[in-house]
Order: structure tokens, then C-alpha cells, then sequence
């Protein structure tokens, strides 16, 4: 019994990691049609300035992700009015861009961190592990993912229920008839970037005190993302949080049985024949066409 | 058209014959070494302009196929060596080093040096093959497919580093013999290496050019610009696309193998993410839909980056440089050098060619007058 719940739950805390890289990742994509290749710099420089303002200013993990999310949202607006915004129109070339603008931040941080490992220190108050059905599990872990499921639940609330959210969705569905209609896409568009490059630079902070910090992490996280949006369907929140939770409690069970390397490839051949049969994901967000 | 045509042929062989003139002038075993890497990368370069920019199939795990030549060559010449640590049966030294006590039966074709380089074409095309078979069935295409060659390129990365025993796991295949065939012995660090990539790159430049002047490269363009009324024109576009998959394949298989026989082993990283975003941006730098662009842009790239690593003033910054370059070069010339050069040609010529036009105008009044 508790072995099932302590594996359920390494299932859910790799989910709410997968979750809180895939939702700004699914946001931009869902909303802008950018392919933001630069996604998993967007985590690393969030994972730095925990490390920064904690070694610097001796602020706590939970202190500064207020700070962390303003920061990346101003480097997302910043990102979206020099470069993306000219791309719009060419999709595939967004790829092209903002790999180069994450090659460019990488190095950047190469240049003024140094490109040794740094490391975060996990709060104290969530340093203990808690106890949950016979199971133990870290309270950090249960800590991300409440942040998870409530930063899921934000946006979920902004594009539903907010006037914002509705501009949003009328550009989404169509955005010629939405500038006609007096809303401004262009400003629209900017928000939703720097949105998400603040829900990543959060992501990236949270996970700093479970992984070690490095200039070259963001890569890995930004493949794992895109499974994550593409399987759960683009333009469905409800889908990225699906898929994810599916993604992590697979990969969690097959590392399980095998290990982490098998897991990954094998839950990779799955995503793969998924896309083929169903490219527009599980969970399709209903839309007028 | 006649014209057009010679004159891109002509075009096409000066760089080829300015590429092999190479080793008369420049007699530095280390730089030959260098110059034979970036004419690799052109080749790979070629293979990607074939399918991204005629086929329009933005192939994001080029670097897979270029990975699976890079064994073959690299398994035909490490069971070429005479094992230095180990002495059995010619094992090869990693497997011994993780008790593996027999040669793996997968490893047992590789004896034979025509098998290999067979292999380093053709293992590249199947793959391919059998990807593009269950992609373009399916009628995948953009973003979904860049993300399936992503995804299978990541999930055999994962394989070979995890299976250390047949394939050396990170540290690849590495103290190989050097590759020779016909009597003639190609060091990594001499002419005859260069001449072999470089009538390799000459062969293959003319080959795809062959390719996207026939009539199935006509149909790949149309099936790039609108795929669905070429279908709606009867054409099975699932298998055009799959055979330029195909061949790209094996042309980046090609390259791989060369690679190998140039840096004198065979790694990971050789399929990887990196690597094959960088060969992306190559074809992008020089233009995808040329692809004397795309191996100028390669050549071009990697000579910039090596240069700028080497010297002590860019050490640190020629990332940074390269990564802003590729970003102002997107933002500015989505049709890459080639594309930029082509259009300043035409303004040059602008008036030139207006006023032909307008003449040619005249003549169809003419002769239509003449009609009726």
C-alpha cells in the first residue's frame, strides 16, 4: 500500500515539474502560435535569480518568487517587442529565433555566473517530509505542487473569466475579425509572452533547490515541455495539466520497473505514435471554426 | 531557362573545384583537419536544404541519421584495431571493460568493410524510410513533424548512451584504425582526407541538384508550396516525401561516416540535439531553398565559430555573437544569404530586366495581333 502511494506520488511531483515548465510553454504557444524554443532558458534564468537573490540579498525561495516572476515577465515583454513580434506571421521561423535568443541568454549567464553548478537551498520550514498514508514524501515536493495546481488555476481564471482572458480567446479563434472589433492583438500578444516567460521563471525557481543550477539546464526541460503541450492538445490548459500528470506518472512507474533512460525513451515512442494518430492532441479544446 | 541553367551548373562546379584546390596552397596537417570538418557539416547541410527547403519537411533530428552513419563507419574501424588494453579475440576494448565476453552478433557484419559503409548509407535510409512511412502516412506535417524526428532522435540518443556495452555509452566509440580502402590510407590530418570529403561534397552537391531539377524535385516543391492540390492532382505526396526523407537520410549518413573518418571517433553527441539545431541553422544562415546556400551558410558557420572560439579576444563571447547574428539573420533575411543576394541581383539588374519584359510584352501584342 504505501509502496503504490509513495510511487503515486513520485509520479505527481515529477507531473507538477512537467506542469509548471509545459503551462507558459502552452500559453505562448496556444495563444501566439510561437514555438518558443527559448522556453527552457526562460526556467534556467528563473532558477538563477533564486540563486542571485538569495546569495546576494539572502531572500528566501518563497519570498522571491514574486520578484522572479516580475523580472522574467519584463525579459518576456522585452523578448516578444525586439524579436517575436516580427514573426507572427512565419511560425516556423519563431523555432529558428528563439533558439538563437536562447543560445544568447545561455552564454550570458556563462559569462557573469560562471558555468559551474550553483545551488539553491530549499526552504526551511519545507525541509521536513510529511507523512501521507504510510508513504513519506518531502514537504518541498507537496509544496510545488499546490504552487502547481494554484498557478493552473490562475491562468485557468484569466482566460476564462476575465476580460483579458476573453480578448484573448476572440484573437485566438480569429485574429482579424478581434482588431476589428477594437481589441489590440499586438498589445494582447506582448502580455501573454511575458506572462509566460513569467510563469517559466517561477518554474525555474521552484525546481532550483531540487536540481542542481547550470547554464545548459533549460534544454532539457524544453523537449519534455513540448511533449507535454503537443500530447495534451494545444490551446487546452485542462489538457497541458492532463498530460503532464499522465507524462510524470508513467515515466515515474516505468522508472519504477526499468530505469530513468528506458523510461524516458519509451514514454517518448508513445508521444510519438500518439502525434501520429491524434495530432491535435487528447484533450481538444472545443472551438468554432 | 537554358541559360539559367548553365550558368547555376557553372556557378556550382567553380566552388566545387575552388573547395578541391585546397591542399595546393595549404599545407598545415591541422588546418586541412579543420577545413575537411566544415566540408563535412556542408554535406549534412546539403542533405537538410533537400528536405527543408524543397520539401518544405523541417526536419529537427538530422543529426539522428548523421549519428547512425558516425557508428557504422566507427564499428567497421574499431574491429580494424588491435585491441591495446585487451587482447581477446579482438573485442573491442569497452565491451571488455563491461564483461561483455562475446562480440554482439549486431556487431558481427562489421568485420567486413563494404558491409559497414553499405551500412552507413543504407541503416540511415530505412530508418528514415520507416519514420517518413509513419509521419507522412498520417499526413504529418510542420510543427508535429520537426517534433516526431525531435523526439525520435532524443529516444536513440537515450538508447545508445544507455546501452554501454555494444556502444560505448558517452564515451562513444573511440581509438579506431585509420580508414583505408583500395591501397590508399586516408589519415584524419592529411590531403587524402580532404580530397575524399570533398569529392564526397562535390558528388552530392551535383547529385541533389540532379534531384531538384527533376521532375519528382518539381513535384517536392509544389508539395512544399500547396501539398494539398498536388494531392488533389493524384499524386501520392506521402511518397514523394518519404523519398526525399529518404535520401536526405542517407546523404547525412554519408556525412556522418565521413565524420567519423575526420575526427577519429564516434560520440553521442554526434546525435543531438545541438548538433542538429546547428545544422537548422546553417541552411537557415545560407539560404534553405539553395543549396550552394546551404553549403556556403555551413562553411560559413562553423569557419566563423571555429575562428571566433580560437581567438583569445571571443573566447568567451562568440556564442553570444553567433546566436545574435542568427537572430538578425532570421529577422531580416528569412531566405538566408542566398535569398538576400538573389534579391540585391535583381535589383541590380532591375532595369535590365524591366525593360526586357516590357519588350517581350510587345512581342506577345504582336504576335497576337498576328493570331487574330
Amino acid at each position: 500500500m504505501d509502496l503504490i502511494v509513495s510511487q503515486l506520488l513520485t509520479g505527481l511531483s515529477i507531473s507538477s515539474i512537467l506542469m509548471l515548465v509545459a503551462l507558459g510553454l502552452a500559453i505562448i504557444y496556444g495563444v501566439t502560435g510561437v514555438i518558443n524554443l527559448a522556453h527552457g532558458e526562460f526556467v534556467m534564468l528563473g532558477a538563477y535569480c533564486a540563486w542571485l537573490l538569495q546569495t546576494q540579498l539572502g531572500l528566501g525561495l518563497i519570498v522571491s518568487l514574486i520578484p522572479i516572476f516580475i523580472i522574467l515577465c519584463l525579459f518576456g515583454w522585452i523578448i516578444e517587442a525586439v524579436v517575436i513580434r516580427h514573426l507572427y506571421d512565419r511560425p516556423l521561423d519563431t523555432i529558428l529565433a528563439t533558439w538563437g535568443i536562447g543560445v544568447m541568454a545561455q552564454q550570458v549567464v556563462r559569462l557573469l555566473a560562471g558555468g559551474e553548478l550553483r545551488y539553491v537551498e530549499m526552504p526551511v520550514s519545507l525541509s521536513s517530509s510529511v507523512n501521507i498514508l504510510g508513504a513519506t514524501e518531502s514537504a518541498y515536493r507537496l509544496f510545488v505542487l499546490f504552487i502547481a495546481l494554484g498557478l493552473f488555476v490562475a491562468t485557468w481564471y484569466i482566460y476564462r473569466k476575465t476580460t483579458f482572458g476573453l480578448k484573448l480567446r476572440a484573437i485566438t479563434q480569429n485574429r482579424a475579425i478581434a482588431s476589428s472589433f477594437g481589441v489590440n492583438s499586438s498589445r494582447v500578444y506582448r502580455m501573454t509572452f511575458a506572462y509566460g516567460a513569467g510563469v517559466a521563471g517561477l518554474a525555474g525557481a521552484l525546481v532550483s533547490p531540487l536540481k542542481s543550477v547550470s547554464p545548459e539546464m533549460g534544454t532539457t526541460y524544453v523537449v519534455d515541455a513540448f511533449m507535454v503541450v503537443v500530447l495534451g492538445g494545444v490551446q487546452s490548459l485542462f489538457g497541458t495539466m492532463a498530460s503532464s500528470a499522465i507524462l510524470g506518472e508513467l515515466s515515474g512507474l516505468l522508472a519504477f520497473f526499468s530505469n530513468d533512460t528506458v523510461a524516458k525513451a519509451v514514454v517518448l515512442i508513445a508521444i510519438v505514435i500518439l502525434i501520429r494518430f491524434r495530432p491535435q492532441g487528447l484533450f481538444v479544446a472545443r472551438m468554432r471554426s | 531557362m537554358l541559360g539559367k541553367i548553365s550558368t547555376q551548373i557553372i556557378i556550382y562546379a567553380i566552388v566545387c573545384l575552388a573547395l578541391l584546390i585546397v591542399p595546393v596552397f595549404l599545407d598545415d596537417a591541422f588546418l586541412l583537419n579543420k577545413f575537411s570538418r566544415y566540408l563535412v557539416f556542408a554535406i549534412l547541410a546539403i542533405s537538410l536544404s533537400l528536405s527543408w527547403g524543397y520539401a518544405g519537411i523541417l526536419n529537427l533530428g538530422q543529426a539522428a541519421t548523421f549519428g547512425i552513419g558516425s557508428y557504422c563507419m566507427a564499428m567497421g574501424l574499431k574491429l580494424r584495431t588491435i585491441p591495446v588494453h585487451t587482447g581477446s579475440d579482438g573485442l573491442p576494448d569497452f565491451m571488455v571493460w563491461n564483461n561483455v565476453t562475446e562480440l554482439p552478433f549486431v556487431w558481427q557484419p562489421f568485420h567486413s568493410m563494404t558491409f559497414s559503409l553499405l551500412a552507413g548509407i543504407f541503416l540511415p535510409a530505412i530508418f528514415a524510410g520507416f519514420l517518413g512511412w509513419f509521419m507522412f502516412g498520417g499526413r504529418i506535417t510542420g510543427v508535429y513533424a520537426a517534433i516526431i524526428t525531435l523526439a525520435a532522435m532524443v529516444v536513440l540518443n537515450l538508447l545508445i548512451i544507455d546501452q554501454q556495452a555494444y556502444t560505448g555509452g558517452f564515451n562513444g566509440i573511440t581509438d579506431l584504425a585509420q580508414f583505408d580502402i583500395a591501397g590508399i590510407t586516408f589519415d584524419a590530418y592529411s590531403a587524402s582526407t580532404y580530397y575524399l570529403v570533398a569529392i564526397c561534397l562535390a558528388a552530392t552537391l551535383f547529385a541533389a541538384l540532379a534531384i531538384t531539377r527533376s521532375k519528382t524535385g518539381l513535384i517536392l516543391q509544389a508539395i512544399r508550396d500547396q501539398e494539398d492540390r498536388v494531392r488533389f492532382f493524384g499524386y501520392d505526396v506521402a511518397r514523394y516525401k518519404t523519398f526525399v526523407f529518404m535520401v536526405s537520410a542517407a546523404i547525412a549518413g554519408l556525412a556522418g561516416m565521413l565524420y567519423t573518418v575526420v575526427m577519429e571517433f564516434a560520440s553521442p553527441t554526434f546525435l543531438s540535439v545541438p548538433l542538429s539545431l546547428s545544422v537548422v541553422i546553417w541552411v537557415a544562415v545560407g539560404g534553405r531553398q539553395s543549396l550552394l546556400g546551404a553549403v556556403l551558410g555551413a562553411l560559413l558557420v562553423t569557419g566563423v565559430q571555429g575562428t571566433l572560439s580560437e581567438s583569445e579576444a571571443f573566447l568567451d563571447t562568440w556564442t553570444l555573437i553567433m546566436g545574435g547574428l542568427f537572430v538578425v539573420i532570421v529577422l531580416v533575411m528569412p531566405k538566408g544569404l542566398a535569398g538576400a543576394s538573389e534579391m540585391l541581383a535583381t535589383r541590380f539588374f532591375a532595369k535590365e530586366a524591366s525593360s526586357r519584359s516590357i519588350t517581350s510584352q510587345q512581342e506577345i501584342k504582336a504576335s497576337l495581333e498576328r493570331a487574330s
